[in-house]
Order: structure tokens, then sequence, then C-alpha cells
């Protein structure tokens, strides 16, 4: 069998495998003994013969340190191996039988984990004196209970898996379920242990050796030398660094292959996120209308173009355009990753990093009458607007709360960023809101945290902390899709009524269900693959759709009528894979070659109505 | 949460009366007699009539449940035994140093959340920059670096080689407080280097993760400052896990204790064990372990009821 190991750890595997092999070669190297003394030569500095000098017996001190690796690292192998065997023993046994077995087994063995470890240590060095093999047996009772609990959260997962239940049912026995099949599933995360466990003996044994307590002079050890050059650290403070140097390069070494270990093995304990993971959400395609300059709009989008950085030639959001008037709802509908949120987004200038604007204007009309482009506005002023005159709900209420403050707070905070009002005043403030969202006991719900309300009501909750200071445009961004059927509709009743309630408030609505559509929007803007496709009034576009990809979505919603639901061939591309021309042609009935070339652009379909199909006519 | 609150508080008693019992268990569980054990040097076998003395001292003599009653009703009464050496009560003695090495752990503490909390951040907030990653290596060689290194090697450098800092000692801060404190630096300092390695990588890696959560977006929306984002949404969270690891150090920081205060001369109670297990003075030794035990129980107490007043969550859930 060839084993491969993965690149990551190559190079700190091969730094420890070389301290390991010079451990092993110590006795056949051209040293000097390192226990001879030679008093003539005390504190010799540095020489050809010894490159490290003596130290205050005239030992060699090269000599010493390698000898020394050897003593630590036997110690702690050793150590390691002894409440390895014994851990896993234990841990295999608990986690198998369970009930008593575990009782007696892992959990006793975590009673040792009630003593901080260097004192357990010393106990048992006060009891059987210092030396070799008494740190062997202290640093393995302390890292038996380590061992046990790994192996034991691993058993109990392996143990669930179908093919050692059918094991069981078949009849083999425990012993061998154990060996062969529990075993060897559980070697990943031993090996992490023992790695960890080996470094963090050698620095055990060389603290115990530095108090005196461990390794018994004359015999080299790293934790020793330390000790005895601080005597001297006036007239040779080399003899001091040498084996400091030594011990914590070895230990760092032994770090850096832990943590990589970690890394490849356990896939659950990352040691770091990377940071270049940042979420990369495959983005939206909607394109804008040809709508002119609408002067009464809310907000007014136009060509606004998105580019995730890296996938330098197509947008994921190109040259979308729409208008929201006061008291009107536009609907955003696309399939998931169709660029419908991170237009949203982009409104807000919350896009994720990786994501950036590249054309395009957001013309929002404020309280007071001015407008202003939401794009070139600097981040502080965007700021001012977020929350105040422009807020958003997102789709899942439960990870949008904040977990460790109250619900109260959360509501007020937005009051408290933008007015000027006292926390007491914002908390009551937040109480009506709370009631106006249809919370019952609204007192009692202010005052709970988020994991205390259900889905619902966590939505309700970030509802009124939405319209707490009463926005000109709320964007919604699928605010229902997390939520149960029931209580769906509930929220987009209060939805609707607020909106109804503020003749001044425009509504973007951001949904991929066209149900829900047709109950809540007043305009609808169809997106597919980053574009707008089509545009108009929700119910003339719903009778009669002006393009292919309306129409096929309109055909796999089930209805009370439709007969049969038909679903669209082919899947929308990925951004970097967008077509020229029409990007829905690959999966159109109607397609034609003229549909694949250049970049098509919306035409007027009728009042107010828009489509980015050439043979638009043919649709209807 | 009150229900929470004794529920702890019971467990950390059940727990300090198991360290009580496992110490005991670990003095008679250890083949051979421990007066004989105590008494031997280098191979040569004891006098038997001072071996019987030194039983008979002890108590060795009383049946086994006797002698574990009379142990720990000692220990509820504050009575620890007196030494072999020179006869001193061990709970006098061991009142007399507590202090010392309290507030070596809580300067040490202090200073490991000063330094790692900020640089932590900082690191997150700039991640993947250069920044970030000088301050990552540089946290993951400290964590590395044995505490009694870092402080043998401040010795040569600070007090040996630049000579700012005595080497160590103590002086009582009644008599001198600037001399107290400046003596108290360098010990702090060696604990909390370390210490601070290890918050510092927690801190990170929690603001990162939680920088990426939803509610942080929400924040956003809802128009929230950045500094106060940083501070009351991410880090309020963040302190979660940040506590949990500081949590599994203490241990290790009760350890490092040991290894300092031996370094830097620190008369605490970690100094005292190292002389009692060299002089192999039984009554000491069990008396300061077990101390330092109940300390270490106590922290953690501390840390789970801390973690109930930063996470909601968990004040119900158990």
């Amino acid at each position: 069998m060839r084993i491969s190991i993965p690149k990551d750890i190559r190079l700190p595997l091969a730094l420890v495998g070389g301290i390991f092999l010079i451990t092993l070669l110590v006795p056949f190297l051209p040293l000097e003994n390192p226990v001879q003394m030679l008093m003539g030569s005390r504190l010799a500095p540095p020489s050809l013969e010894n490159p490290l000098g003596r130290d205050e017996y005239g030992r060699d001190v090269l000599s010493r340190i390698l000898w020394g690796a050897r003593t630590s690292l036997s110690v702690a192998f050793a150590a390691a191996l002894v409440a390895g065997i014994a851990g896993t023993f234990l841990g295999l046994i608990g986690g198998y039988f369970r009930g008593v077995a575990e009782l007696l087994t892992v959990r006793a063995s975590e009673v040792i984990l009630c003593l901080p470890p260097l004192l357990l240590a010393l106990l048992v060095v006060t009891l059987l004196g210092p030396g070799a093999g008494t740190l062997i047996i202290s640093l393995g009772i302390l890292y038996t209970p380590g061992y046990a609990r790994v192996v034991y959260a691993e058993t109990l997962s392996v143990r669930a898996l179908d093919y050692v239940a059918a094991q069981e049912t078949l009849g083999t026995h425990p012993a061998r379920i154990l060996l062969r099949t529990v075993l060897p599933n559980v070697m990943s995360p031993l090996i992490v242990q023992f790695s960890l466990t080996v470094a963090s003996a050698m620095v055990l044994e060389s603290g115990l050796s530095f108090l005196g307590l461990g390794v018994v002079p004359p015999e080299p050890s790293w934790g020793l030398m330390i000790r005895s050059a601080r005597s001297t650290m006036e007239q040779a403070p080399l003899l001091l660094v040498w084996p400091c140097l030594a011990l914590s390069g070895a230990v760092i070494m032994l770090n850096i292959l832990c943590d990589k270990l970690r890394d490849v093995l356990d896939p659950r304990s990352k040691s770091s996120p990377s940071g270049a993971s940042t979420r990369r959400r495959v983005a939206a395609r909607l394109l804008p209308g040809l709508v002119g300059d609408d002067e009464a709009s809310v907000i007014q989008i136009k060509g606004l173009t998105l580019q995730i950085a890296g996938l330098k030639e197509q947008p994921v959001v190109r040259d979308v355009s729409f208008s929201v008037r006061p008291g009107e709802t536009v609907a955003l509908v696309g399939e998931s990753g169709s660029g419908k949120t991170l237009t949203g987004l982009a409104l807000l200038g919350l896009l994720p990093p990786a994501v950036k604007v590249t054309s395009g204007s957001v013309e929002f009309t404020r309280r007071d009458g001015t407008k202003v482009d939401l794009l070139s506005l600097p981040d502080t002023e965007r700021r001012k607007l977020r929350g105040d005159e422009i807020s958003m709900i997102f789709q899942d209420p439960s990870g949008s709360l904040n977990p460790v403050h109250r619900v109260g707070d959360q509501v007020a905070e937005a009051m408290l960023v933008h007015r000027d009002m006292s926390s007491a005043a914002a908390g009551e403030r937040a109480v009506e809101l709370l009631a106006k969202v249809g919370l019952p006991d609204p007192e009692r719900r202010a005052r709970s945290y988020p994991h205390e309300l259900s889905g619902g009501q966590k939505q309700r909750a970030m509802i009124a902390s939405a319209i707490s200071n009463k926005p000109k445009l709320l964007i919604a961004d699928e605010p229902t899709t997390a939520l149960d059927v029931t209580i769906q509709a509930q929220i987009l009743e209060l939805l609707d009524g607020l909106r109804r309630e503020s003749s001044q408030m425009g509504m973007i609505f951001v949904t991929h269900n066209l149900a829900v559509v047709a109950e809540i929007a007043d305009r609808v803007c169809i997106m597919y693959a980053g574009e707008i496709v089509e545009e108009g009034p929700v119910g003339e576009v719903f009778a009669a759709p002006k393009h292919p990809y309306t129409r096929a979505l309109l055909a796999s919603v089930p209805e009370g009528g439709a007969k049969r639901l038909s679903a669209i061939p082919g899947s929308v591309p990925t951004p970097d894979k967008f077509p020229a021309g029409c990007r829905f042609a690959s999966r159109c009935e109607r397609a034609s070659p003229e549909c694949k070339i250049g970049i098509l652009s919306l035409q007027a379909v009728g009042d107010q109505r828009v489509s980015r199909c050439l043979k638009w006519k043919e649709v209807a | 949460m009150a229900i929470y609150v004794l529920k702890r508080i019971g467990l950390a008693m059940m727990l300090v009366w198991l360290v009580a019992t496992l110490i005991f268990m670990i003095l008679h569980a250890v083949p051979g007699d421990p007066a004989e054990l105590l008494l031997s040097q280098g191979g040569v076998a004891p006098d038997p009539a001072q071996v019987e003395e030194l039983r008979e001292q002890l108590g060795l003599n009383l049946p086994l449940l006797t002698q574990y009653w009379n142990y720990l009703s000692g220990v509820l009464q504050g009575d620890l035994g007196s030494s072999l050496q020179d006869g001193h009560a061990v709970a006098e003695e061991i009142w007399l140093r507590l202090p010392r090495t309290l507030e070596l752990i809580g300067a040490a503490a202090l200073l490991s959340l000063l330094i790692g909390l900020p640089t932590g951040i900082l690191a997150a907030r700039r991640v993947n920059t250069l920044l970030d990653r000088v301050l990552s290596v540089t946290a993951s060689v400290f964590l590395s670096i044995p505490v009694f290194v870092v402080g043998t090697l401040s010795v040569l450098i600070f007090s040996q080689q630049l000579r700012i800092v005595p080497a160590g000692g103590y002086t009582p801060p009644s008599k001198d407080l600037m001399g107290h404190l400046v003596l108290l630096a360098m010990p702090a300092g060696t604990i909390a280097v370390g210490l601070a390695a290890v918050v510092f990588r927690t801190t990170r890696n929690a603001m990162l993760e939680i920088l990426g959560r939803d509610f942080v977006r929400a924040a956003h929306a809802k128009g929230v400052k950045e500094k106060r984002i940083v501070v009351h949404h991410v880090l309020r969270n963040a302190l979660i896990p940040i506590v949990t690891v500081f949590a599994l150090q203490i241990g290790t920081l009760l350890g490092g204790t040991v290894l300092v205060e031996y370094v830097f001369n620190w008369p605490g109670l970690s100094g005292y064990l190292v002389r009692s297990v060299e002089a192999r003075d039984y009554p000491e030794v069990v008396g300061i372990v077990l101390v330092i035990s109940i300390l270490f129980v106590l922290l953690n107490l501390a840390v789970d009821l801390l973690y109930a007043a930063l996470d909601p969550r968990v004040r119900y859930a158990r």
C-alpha cells in the first residue's frame, strides 16, 4: 500500500523526523561522553572540538544537548505511549459498552483532570522519588484521560454506523468489532492526540527536570541543563541559551506538526478558519428596464452591475434597472443564486468583500426630498441611511438576531443609533413595535432572548426593528422562506399591512416564490442568470408572460388548475459560464442562432412592460 | 439561573471531595509503605524503629477508613497536619503564601487579556494582512516556548545583561509598593506571555467566525457603527469561546506558577511545594496539592458562572 502524505505536513514531518533520527543515531555519532567531566576545562568557550563549549563540570555541551534530546524524547514518547494504550483501552470499552462500563473507565479517569497536571506529577514524584521511570508513570497517568475522551467520543460515533450495527446483529464478538472495525476508525484522532501528548509531555518533563524533580543528574536532559546553567549565568550566558533553543525549537516543530496534522486528519477542528474563503456567493442575474427617469420614485436603480473579484469576464449581476414608488411593492424573482439577493445587498452597501460594484447608479430620495446616489455615497453617510431611511429584513431570523442580547434591546438598537433618544424611551418604543407586529405579551418578549422565541416570532421582531425608524424603503430578502407555511402567510399579511399603512414606504420583496409574488407585489422583475429578463405589473406578467423563462417558471408552479407540472430542462449556468446572447437560450425550445450572439437588451413589449427576448411575440 | 448556579456550586463541592479522596487514594495505592518510602534514601533500608515512629506520627497504623475519616474531618476543619521537617502547622504556612500566589495568577491573567484581546481583535479585522501573519506566527512561537524557558531567558536578558530589573525576590507591598510591583512584573509577564498567545489565537479565530454570522450583517443593515458592531455584537459573542479556552488553561496556569515562582524566588505556594517535594515532606505536599486543587476547582466554578452570565442559552439549557 502506498501512503501519500499531504503536502501541508511534509515539511514539519520531515523536521520532526530529523529530530527523531538524531536521537536514534546519537550513540553512533563521534561525540564525547556526555557525562565525562573534565574539571580543567570548566566553562571552556566554544572551540573546534567543542562547538558549543563546555559546561561547569567541563562536559561537552553539544554532546549533552544531543543526548538530552534522546532523554527528553524517549521519556515523552514512552509516556505518550503508555497513556495512549491505557486511554484507548478505557475509551473503547467505555464508548462501546456505555452504562456502568463508561462510568468505570472514561468517567473514572476524568477524575485525574480535577488536579492541575504538574501537581499530580509532583505528587507522584514525592512518593516514588525522581527519575525517568517515575516521569513516565506520572506523565502516563496524566495523559490517559485525554486519550480516553477522544477515543470514547469517536467510538460512540463509529458505533452508530450501519456496518458496525450490522456486525453486532451477526453476533460478531465485541473484541473483534472493537479491534477490527472501531480501532482503525479512531486512528486519525489518535494520531493527532499522540503528537499533542508528546509535545506536552516534553514540556512537562523538562519542567520537572528543571525543578530538579525529574531526570536525575548527571544524565543529560534539557531541563536539567537549563537548571544548572542558571548558576553560571554570569560567566557563561551562552550555556543557558543552547538548551533553551533546543527545547523551544523542538516543541515549536512538534506543535506545528500537530496543527497541520489536525487540519489534515480532523477536518472538524480547523485550527484557523481561512480568511480567503470569505463567502463567495454565486451571484445574481438581473437586468433592468427601459424605464426612463422616474421622478416620483423612492429608489431608482440604473444599470447596476456587480462583479466577483477574480471572475473578470462576466459580471454576476448585469445592468439591473428598476424603480420603486412610494407605497409600491416590487418583487425581485429568480432561482437561488440568480443575483436577486446581491442586488438587495448592493443597495445597502453590504455586499460581501469579494463582490464589487462596477457600474450603475442607485438614486435614493430621502425624507427631505433630496436625491442621493447610494453607490457613490461615502460609507459613513450610507451607514446613516441604513436602518433609518432604508432597512432590510433577512431570510433567516434565527441567525439575524444576536443570541446574547435581549430581543427588546435589539429592536431598540436601530432607534438608539439614529435618533437622539434615551435607552428607556427606545425600550418603551420597542415594546410598542413588538405589539404592532403582533407579538403576544410584548413586554415579556422584549426581555426574552432570541432562543426563547419561535421562528415566526423572531421574524416579527426583525420586522419591528426594521420599521422602527419608519423607513422610506424596506428591502425584504426572502423573509418567509425559513418559516413554516402557516407562519409565512401571517408574515406576508403583516408586511402587506405595514406597507398599506404608510403610503410613503416602498418595498422591494426578494423571493423565489411566485405564489408569494402574486399575493404581495404590484410589479415584478423576473431575474435569470444575473439579468432582469422581464418586468411589468404582476397581474399582466402572470397572465401573459413575454419571456420563455417567465412562462416556464409559471408552468412549474403547482396551482389548482394545472394538469401537470413542467420542470425547466437543464440548469442555470454559473457566473463563469454565462453565454453570449440570451443567457436562457440553452434551455429554451424557441432558441435560434441569433439568440446566441451579442448582448440582448430589454425591449418594450407593452405599457410598462419589458422583456429580454427576441421572440417575445411568439411567447405570447 | 438560580438553579444553574446552585447546581454548579454543588458540583464544585463534590469535585473538592473527589479531589481530596483522589489524593488520599494516590497516597495509599502506591505499592509499599509510605513511611518506609519517605525515609529511604538512596536505596538504603531505613531503621525499622524510625519507620514505626513515623507510621505512628502519620497515623498510618489506624484502619484505612479511620485514616480517611480523620483526613477528611481535618481538611474540613482547616487542619492539614504539621510539617515533618520543622513541625509548623501546614495550614498556617499555606495561608501565609496563598495570597502571593493568587496575586501572581491574577496579574498574569489580567496581563494576558490586556495583550491577547486587542491583538486578537486587530488580527481578525485585518485578516490575511502582513500584520495578521506576523502576530499569528509570534503567537505560535510563544505558545510553544515552555514557561520556565521564558522566565530563565528573561532573567538572562533583563536582569543579567540589561540590568533593568532584579532577577527575582519579593518585597511585601505594605513595605514598598513600587518595589513590590517591580518584582511582580517579570514573573507575571512570564506567565502572561504564553497565556496571551492562547487568548490571541482564540480571540482571532472566534472573531473571524462570528464576523461572518447573519446577525452581524443585520447589525450593519441597522446602520450600527463599525466600532459598536465589533464590541457589542462580535466581541460579546466571541467572549464565550474565549472564556472556554481560558478555563482550559487554568490548570496549565497553576502548573506554570510552580515553575515561575521557582525561577524568580517568589515566596508563594508553589515554591513551598517544590521544597516540600524535595524533602518529601508528606503532610506539606498533600496540604499544598489539596489547596491548589481546590483553587483549581473554584476557578473553574467561577468560569462556569461567568459562562452563564455571558451566554443566555446556558442558563436554561442545563
